[in-house]
């Protein structure tokens, strides 16, 4: 039954075709629009004066269309007191598209390629804003932010603009109004059975080495059993996503979810191939090191999350990847109920070869994309206001994320608290209200990003003890903008996918010792082979470029 | 009787044992699903759950249950599946007959533009924009219309007309029957067996289908109930489950698969055994005449 809607080849043949098609008509209707700098016809319904940190009110009634992401923990409701409130505070009136999450990029794109999407189209993580830039159905918003002054004022305050930079196109312009962060916010780590380690007298790592020793010693105790076992393999094409980002982070190479194929070399101020440096394969030895000597499961690479979490609960293993939430509410909670006395705790990242680092460019979130067609309308620049007061003002933050004060949420001294009978995310199982379901705030549509106050606003103490220690260390700096133009784009996308393929594929063989890792410079030469110094030269010549167009 | 010599009893004797295992082979998953979505969740998680429900609570069943959106939804299923069966029965019919007469002419015109359609479609971007411009978006006829004919089914129903006997429909002109009179009173009481074969796939069909509907509505009010269910399956296993936590929330994790597949697969299962016995004599007589 779920295999009947996935798109046949014939459908994205036929869907690519008329993309194709679009974009040439496309192009031919953009350059024409010579108008489209003077909005001095667009002002219906704007504030003539419109500051950062102002509330943000419509001179007349308006609507603006919403594609709005159904999340079924919490799903919409017309009657959310969400919706009335933005059209008591603001006059604007939301008109919400429900797509359900399961298959929203699917209709998003359907909307898109037909002409046919609503003005405002949030929850779009960069890259995937690329593919709908050359059809011109989407507008260049770097053109417009002057519109806005909050998510100018942030950018400026946050000093965000390198972050900004690197997901402009190759005219020089972004597509996506990201959300912003004020720092960036870690989400995995190591989880440790805390009662185990007591037991044998052990104590939580923080670096790497540690980990080893302590996996060491569980292992003594423990010889028929995997001390680690771990998960985030499924749906992914890196297995162990989580495992292989954090680990790369201590490496400061991108690897699993975060994996790219070209990175930044800061030292010698040029793009290199990620899969092939030093650090990579110091990070692919560690790992090496763990398997060969029975401390990783080597099932992690390929079970799923249930069989990892099985394992744990069947105390099979001690260790596993976590993040905040799954700490509490799959490893600590079931644990609880079928291991008496048993004790989790997450670690911070543990320290590597690169120090007290985290990777950059996450505090930049998912964000919004504003159909072309909005820009016809008289309304623009009353929308490009709105926007910017709802999800980059603080008010309008306080407001997506809390609702509204002494009805929902009490504040003093920066801490929000929830007024008695309503729960969020399980926080009182009792109450007869959650925020989400019944109030329709702390929307994943509305609500990310903000000051560092804001967002730490809602962490669990498991949570804030470990963004504590990981907001100390500092932020690797991100590679440079370096927009490709849609030719090399395309050139660079066949390259793309086999290198990775193959980097994935050979790493994997590494770390579970199917290829022994004397042989990895017949890798790199199987990289060469499928063109790393083709793709790594392309990458390199469009930063060239755009530093000299761009200074 | 001739008594069944001794090889052919071991044959059947073989032939039953391997057709039984096929049975338990094909049931138990089945089963093993209607046990999940009675179970507790520990059970579940801990993989002990085979045919029997172990640890037998409700708790899912009555979450699902209270959601008004699923009722709602579930009533939206129903509505489509009825209102797109009996247009599809008509449309179906009518060009089947067509084509069945011999004597038409332009009659490989007809079945090749049907053919054709088989082979190529537009694609969904302009097939989106067709039901868009065409105003029947948010509406049961985007779902009815665009999956009307389903050329399989005509080319079998087709194939059965023409099995008919002529001269039935030449006695019925001589006593006076006009031409929808034959259709409707000579033709279609006599393909019963067809009809109600056509009738099972298409609102099979109909039921389990959640992508039109997905692509057409707008709102969530809208939406049949596998596309609720879909929804829900993936907000409960995907990463995003921001909503878990609590002892209820955590239980609906672990078996609403179960739970949701058992409610969606009930109704038409059913049917089966109503429709099955023209089904089987249905599909045959289409298929060795044609």
């Amino acid at each position: 039954m779920q295999n009947k809607g996935q798109l046949s080849r014939r459908q994205i043949l036929a869907a690519a075709g008329f993309i194709g098609l679009a974009t040439l008509t496309g192009c031919g209707s953009g350059e024409d629009g010579g108008d489209s700098k003077d909005l001095s016809k667009k002002q219906n319904g704007a504030m003539k004066e419109y500051r950062a940190g102002q509330q943000f009110k419509a001179a007349k009634p308006l609507s603006f269309s919403l594609l709005h992401n159904n999340n079924p923990v919490y799903p919409t409701k017309s009657d959310w007191l969400f919706w009335k409130e933005v059209t008591k505070r603001t006059g604007i009136t939301l008109k919400p598209v429900d797509v359900p999450l399961a298959d929203y990029e699917k209709k998003r794109s359907v909307l898109i390629g037909a002409g046919d999407a609503p003005f405002l189209i949030p929850k779009t993580y960069h890259p995937s804003e690329v593919a709908f830039v050359s059809s011109g159905a989407i507008l260049p918003v770097s053109e417009y932010v002057h519109l806005m002054p909050n998510f100018r004022a942030k950018v400026e305050k946050w000093k965000l603009e390198p972050e900004l930079d690197s997901i402009r196109q190759s005219d020089g312009k972004y597509y996506l109004l990201p959300g912003l962060h004020e720092k960036a916010k870690s989400g995995y780590s190591l989880s440790f059975r805390t009662d185990i380690l007591e037991k044998h007298g052990l104590s939580l790592p923080t670096t790497w080495d540690e980990v080893y020793d302590v996996l060491k010693a569980l292992k003594q105790e423990y010889p028929d059993k995997y001390p680690w076992t771990d998960r985030w393999s499924g749906n992914t094409p890196f297995p162990c996503g989580a495992l292989f980002s954090y680990l790369g982070q201590a490496y400061g190479v991108k690897s699993g979810w975060t994996y790219t194929n070209v990175t930044f070399d800061s030292k010698a101020k040029k793009f290199v191939f990620n899969g092939a440096t030093d650090s990579y394969r110091q990070m692919i030895e560690y790992l090496r090191k763990l398997v060969a000597e029975k401390l990783l499961d080597p099932e992690s690479f390929t079970q799923q999350d249930d069989q990892a979490l099985q394992k744990l609960l069947a105390e099979k293993s001690y260790v596993i990847s976590a993040n905040p939430q799954v700490l509490v509410q799959e490893y600590r909670y079931n644990l609880q109920k079928q291991v008496k006395g048993s004790k989790i705790e997450m670690v911070p990242v543990p320290l590597g070869p690169a120090g007290p680092v985290i990777l950059g460019g996450t505090r930049l979130e998912n964000g919004i994309m504003i159909s072309s067609k909005a820009l016809e309308s008289d309304t623009f620049v009353a929308m490009m206001q709105f926007v910017d007061w709802l999800w980059y003002s603080d008010e309008g933050q306080v407001f997506c994320k809390w609702g509204v004060e002494g009805v929902t949420y009490t504040e003093s001294g920066g801490k929000y608290r929830l007024k008695p009978g309503i729960s969020l995310m399980g926080s009182d199982p009792d109450a007869p209200k959650d925020l989400q379901k019944n109030y329709g705030f702390f929307n994943g549509v509305f609500t990310y990003g903000g000051s560092w106050t804001l967002v730490s606003s809602n962490f669990s103490p498991d949570e804030q003890k470990f963004q504590d220690a990981m907001t100390q260390r500092s932020e690797l700096p991100i590679d440079p903008a370096h927009p490709l133009q849609s030719v090399e784009q395309e050139q660079a996308t066949l390259w793309d996918t086999p290198l990775r393929d193959h980097v994935t594929q050979n790493t994997l063989k590494f770390v579970l010792g199917k290829r022994p890792l004397s042989e990895w410079d017949d890798y790199v030469t199987e990289l060469k082979a499928k063109n790393m110094d083709q793709l790594v030269d392309l990458h390199n010549k469009a930063y060239e470029r755009f530093k000299k167009e761009n200074g | 009787m001739v008594k069944p010599s001794r090889s052919y009893r071991v044959f059947q004797g073989v032939n039953g044992v391997i057709l039984t295992l096929v049975v338990v082979v094909t049931l138990y998953p089945f089963l093993n699903i209607i046990a999940r979505s009675f179970s507790g969740e520990r059970q579940i998680r801990a993989g002990e759950v085979t045919l029997w429900p172990q640890g037998f609570n409700l708790t899912t069943y009555k979450i699902v249950f209270q959601d008004s959106m699923f009722w709602r939804n579930y009533g939206n299923t129903v509505l489509y599946t009825v209102v797109a069966t009996a247009v599809a029965m008509v449309l179906t019919t009518c060009y089947a007959y067509v084509l069945s007469k011999k004597h038409l002419r332009g009659r490989s015109t007809l079945v090749g533009i049907a053919v054709f359609t088989m082979f190529f479609t537009g694609g969904l971007i302009p097939n989106y924009v067709l039901i868009t411009s065409l105003g029947i978006k948010n509406s049961v006829w985007a779902i009815a219309l665009p999956n009307a004919i389903s050329v399989f089914n005509l080319l079998v129903m087709k194939a059965f007309f023409e099995s008919l006997p002529s001269e039935l429909e030449e006695a019925a002109q001589i006593d006076g029957l006009s031409t929808y009179g034959i259709l409707l009173k000579i033709v279609l009481p006599l393909s019963k067996a067809v009809v109600a074969t056509m009738v099972l796939f298409y609102s099979v069909s109909f039921w389990n289908s959640w992508f039109s509907a997905f692509l057409y509505m707008d709102r969530t009010d809208l939406m049949p109930v596998t596309v609720y269910l879909r929804n829900l399956i993936q907000g409960a296993t995907g990463g995003s489950n921001a909503g878990a936590g609590t002892e209820q929330l955590s239980q609906v994790g672990a078996n609403i698969q179960a739970v949701t597949i058992v409610l969606t697969a009930l109704p038409i299962l059913c049917v089966y055994p109503f429709v099955q016995r023209y089904f089987v004599s249905g599909v045959m007589l289409g298929a060795v005449k044609g």
